[in-house]
């Protein structure tokens, strides 16, 4: 079956975005592929690329690296949210004149048109709040 | 008859408790997970309630463990993150309250 | 947009209009399914009841008025709306005057609503 999560959670508050990339690793060791991670609302901070965690806590990032390195999994930070959250890619930081981007570049920041495909085509839509 | 999975991420004092709880009924499932694993603890009235709506009632098991509650569950099946997957693999859609 | 395939997608809405950044986030997804042409039904239950009061004047506290972004629903064609029906009474809310047309629906009929679309998300 194809998959798409839409993860609302804050990724520094409860560990429901850690769940939910271990929930997508376990999607695709079960055989079925994961067509998109929708990041919205609080959950985009997730792709915050200089977070830094302390030695003793999990680092929110990593397990959705490994996401996208090793199942080139899309993983869409959505922009109304992550413009007003400071979450900037490169082309995002030039337009409106910000010294730095703040996403890292395994995270693509667009539109929920982008949510509205992945239900579209997607058999099961799976969503991680709180 | 598999309908709804309800994913439960709140503990019993909130609304998504409450709300959950008014919709779920026989033939759904409720997976309890973050602080909704302590909807579960048994001898609750919350636990009651969760028992009396007839649908079957799952424990995340990490996070039943984080909260010291694993061995104070009484009438859920605990399952890993492959029983979490298996769960949407029957159950056609998903409500996630929290 | 990829593919054709149309879903039926049902948003919840369980937050208030000014209280938390779902409220707003939730009615944006109803507004670009509705955009893309994807069949939506929008649900307001518990506390997204209170989205549904009337002369809502949100100009003072520097955020979009959620009550006049609800009047707008009809021209997107999103017509499908319903309500919790005890959480209306609950707060007291006069549904004849909400910025929206909504269908009353009770527990039972939040379930079937629910069982009757492919998606749901909630917020």
């Amino acid at each position: 079956m194809i998959y798409s999560l839409l993860v609302l959670s804050c990724p520094t508050s409860g560990n429901c975005t850690q769940t939910a990339a271990a929930f997508a690793q376990c999607v695709i060791a079960r055989g079925h592929s994961i067509h998109r991670v929708f990041f919205l609302d609080a959950g985009t901070y997730t792709g915050a690329a200089a977070a830094v965690f302390p030695q003793d806590e999990a680092d929110r990032i990593k397990p959705w690296l490994e996401l996208a390195q090793q199942h080139a999994v899309e993983l869409i930070l959505c922009i109304s949210s992550a413009l007003k959250r400071g979450m900037l890619d490169q082309s995002e930081a030039r337009r409106y004149e910000k010294q730095a981007s703040t996403v890292h570049p395994a995270f693509t920041i667009s539109g929920l048109g982008q949510l509205v495909d992945a239900c579209a085509n997607s058999d099961r839509l799976i969503t991680f709040g709180g | 008859m598999t309908v709804i999975l309800h994913t439960l991420n709140t503990s019993p004092g909130s609304a998504g408790f409450t709300d959950c709880l008014r919709v779920i009924a026989a033939g759904d499932a409720l997976l309890l997970m973050g602080d909704g694993v302590y909807g579960a603890i048994a001898d609750t009235a919350a636990g009651a309630t969760l028992q009396a709506s007839g649908a079957e009632i799952y424990v995340l098991t990490a996070d039943t463990a984080a909260a010291g509650v694993s061995n104070l569950i009484k009438g859920a099946n605990h399952v890993d993150m492959d029983g979490f997957v298996a769960l949407t693999e029957r159950f056609p859609r998903q409500q996630a309250w929290y | 947009m990829g593919a054709v395939d149309k879903k039926s997608v049902l948003v919840v809405v369980r937050r208030s209009p000014y209280g938390s950044s779902l409220a707003r986030a939730s009615l944006d997804v109803a507004l670009a399914a509705a955009a893309f042409e994807q069949p939506l039904r929008l649900l307001f239950m518990g506390d997204g009841v209170l989205q549904l009061l009337a002369k809502q004047e949100s100009e003072a506290i520097g955020v979009k008025n959620i009550g006049r972004l609800l009047t707008s629903l009809p021209l997107y064609d999103i017509e499908r709306v319903y309500v919790d029906a005890a959480a209306a009474t609950r707060y007291g809310i006069d549904l004849s005057n909400a910025p929206v047309t909504t269908q009353a629906l009770d527990g039972p009929g939040i379930h079937q609503l629910m069982t009757d679309c492919d998606h749901v998300l909630g917020f």
